[in-house]
């Protein structure tokens, strides 16, 4: 696009330049996904802290019986509900709420899902065909109605839909990372490894893992961006953590029979999910424009 | 005899896939906290007699060991018998076949809408790439991935029926063949929002395919030639694509299915998602397991579909 963010070095320059002195972060920063998911994610994250500590102009739960149903004004930037509460606290505490199950979620999901992925590709050809096989069964179960089979069973709270919503995402995980690893079991650096006499653990560990961070970084991102949606939708239907724990679901749901009189209870918590799953998708692209040099040039 | 072999293949995967998911649905459902019939049992057990609650504890396997509670389910599932919804007091069967074809009917809408939204744009997209229409085109796609399907349809409901006082849900469902019009009015608006985001997806595979395509040797060759741009397009570029975009939409039919369930309770229509909701509220597991393997068998077959139809669409993979 631009050609202030290319990074298409001439032949000259040493390879090491290429790869950005600045590590990670500089390649990402340099790709114009990375910089405006960074930025986004960044601010969706203070405001999910600020929620969950409990910095909040009002109580989310105060009430103000003079304030009913009032519309956007500066003391109340997305106005305010039918028993006077400041919809914009309640965003904040509510995303906070969604942030902790999409990332306890991701991390179920990420981290079974990445050891599977790597034994799959790693281990022998049993071993593989049966997780590959029963990935493929777990494929077959639609995610979202796998978290809700899931929360019929476990029942309503942040663990459970984080399990709930976690579970489902494990093949996709074992899916991403397990063909990298199937290529770099027969690489060169991995194969030198075996013949020193390097043990199993140490190859997995100090030498494929590093190897399929990026893709597992992308896949994060992606993956967290799915389950705010995902949380969102479970609290819509009821079945996400009980009351008094909103989540951003919880308030646009309960603002749909009030949307009609009051479009701002609506437009608040609706706004923290389309911002949040926005930044998480441009995230996950911009990791994936500074993983892969084919497309860094972008 | 190669395609009957490959059919039969096919059949055989899905088969031992589906056999899985029982599986997997039966050990989430029944081997987690919570015993499950005694549950559902509670709501309904003064209504039953005692040879009833004998039959359906025969029928679930009440104090087997699981593997046995198991089998005992899968034996009745295959000749047929999907169980007994303890709180709507039906047979599975009976739901299944008033609930079905509901979700049947949104989830084609909604498939159809999806492609030509989605292969539409995309090719708009691929034809112009890196201007205004390829903006536009990014544009959908961008508002397809990231506006979840429930909010869309609040915000559709609210929109309708408060500014245009139009809300063809409010009167209860009708059937296609009952009141065509209505039915299709009722259908027509959970299924645009319910293709939005499989659009999104299609859109991206699209344009992806069309430009690998259109990079290639022969399509060069096809323009160098003089093949009427009309031509060009869709009998070098979009056949080519197709494959891409088939196998796309395969895979997003699973997300369809899970949007379903959502916006049939926005649109308060009366399928399997509705069905659903209602089972997991009243803590009715029997109905739950039916519905899941269901819509999961569906998922499964229609991809089965999807594979069988490549060798329709591009020879080249017949050979292999």
């Amino acid at each position: 696009m631009s050609a202030s963010d290319t990074t298409a070095t001439p032949a000259s320059v040493a390879p090491e330049e290429v790869v950005g002195h600045r590590g990670w972060f500089g390649a990402l920063w340099r790709s114009r996904n990375g910089r405006i998911g960074v930025i986004i994610v960044g601010v969706v994250l203070v405001a999910g802290l600020l929620g969950i500590w409990g910095i909040t102009p009002y109580g989310p739960d105060a009430q103000d019986p003079g304030m009913v149903l009032k519309g956007i004004s500066l003391s109340h930037p997305m106005g305010t509900d039918q028993f006077g509460r400041d919809v914009f606290s309640g965003t904040l505490q509510g995303l906070g709420v969604s942030l902790e199950i999409a990332f306890l979620s991701v991390l179920i999901a990420g981290v079974i899902g990445t050891i599977g992925g790597i034994i799959a590709g790693f281990l022998g050809k049993w071993t593989s065909a049966v997780i590959m096989r029963m990935t493929d069964m777990m494929f077959a179960i639609p995610t979202v109605l796998f978290a809700l089979a899931i929360v019929t069973a476990l029942g309503p709270g942040i663990v459970d839909s984080s399990i709930a919503i976690g579970v489902g995402w494990i093949p996709i995980f074992v899916r991403v990372v397990r063909s990298p690893v199937l290529a770099l079991r027969e690489s060169d650096f991995v194969r030198a490894g075996r013949v020193l006499g390097f043990s199993r653990l140490r190859l997995l560990w100090r030498h494929i893992l590093p190897n399929v961070a990026g893709v597992v970084a992308v896949q994060t991102s992606l993956a967290l961006a799915w389950a705010i949606v995902a949380e969102a939708g479970l609290s819509f239907l009821g079945l996400g953590p009980p009351p008094p724990t909103q989540s951003l679901g919880d308030m646009v749901n309960n603002s749909s029979s009030l949307a009609s009189i009051a479009w701002w209870t609506l437009v608040g918590p609706s706004l923290a999910i389309v911002v949040a799953v926005i930044g998480f998708n441009v995230l996950g692209d911009g990791l994936r424009d500074a993983s892969d040099p084919r497309t860094r040039t972008r | 005899m190669n395609v009957v072999l490959a059919i039969g293949r096919r059949i055989l995967s899905v088969l031992v896939t589906l056999l899985g998911v029982s599986v997997i649905i039966f050990v989430v459902l029944r081997l987690l906290p919570g015993n499950a019939v005694s549950a559902s049992m509670g709501v309904s057990e003064g209504l039953l007699t005692h040879a009833q609650v004998a039959a359906l504890d025969r029928y679930y396997g009440v104090g087997q060991p699981a593997v046995e509670q198991y089998f005992s389910w899968l034996h009745a599932i295959l000749t047929g018998n999907l169980g007994v919804s303890l709180s709507l007091q039906r047979t599975v069967s009976y739901l299944v076949g008033l609930d079905l074809p509901v979700t049947i009917e949104l989830a084609l809408f909604a498939m159809v809408l999806g492609i030509v939204i989605g292969v539409g744009f995309g090719m708009w997209s691929a034809l112009h790439p890196g201007k205004w229409q390829d903006n536009i085109g990014q544009a959908v796609s961008v508002v397809g991935l990231a506006i979840p399907s429930f909010i869309l349809g609040t915000v559709l409901v609210v929109l309708m029926s408060s500014k245009f006082h139009y809300f063809p849900s409010s009167s209860s469902f009708v059937g296609f063949f009952t009141n065509p019009w209505l039915n299709f009015q009722q259908i027509i608006f959970p299924a645009f929002v319910l293709s939005l985001g499989i659009a999104a997806a299609i859109l991206r595979t699209t344009r992806g395919a069309v430009l690998e395509v259109s990079g290639l040797n022969f399509a060069r060759t096809a323009l160098g030639k003089g093949v009427s741009r009309r031509a060009f397009i869709w009998r070098h570029l979009f056949l080519n694509s197709l494959t891409a975009v088939v196998t796309m939409s395969g895979i997003q039919l699973g997300y369809l299915l899970g949007g379903t369930v959502i916006i049939e309770q926005i649109f308060i229509l009366p399928g399997m998602g509705s069905l659903l909701i209602t089972a997991i509220h009243n803590q009715d597991y029997p109905l739950v397991q039916s519905v899941t393997l269901i819509f999961a068998a569906g998922f499964v077959i229609v991809n089965m579909f999807v594979d069988l139809m490549y060798s329709l669409i591009d020879p080249r993979t017949r050979n292999r």
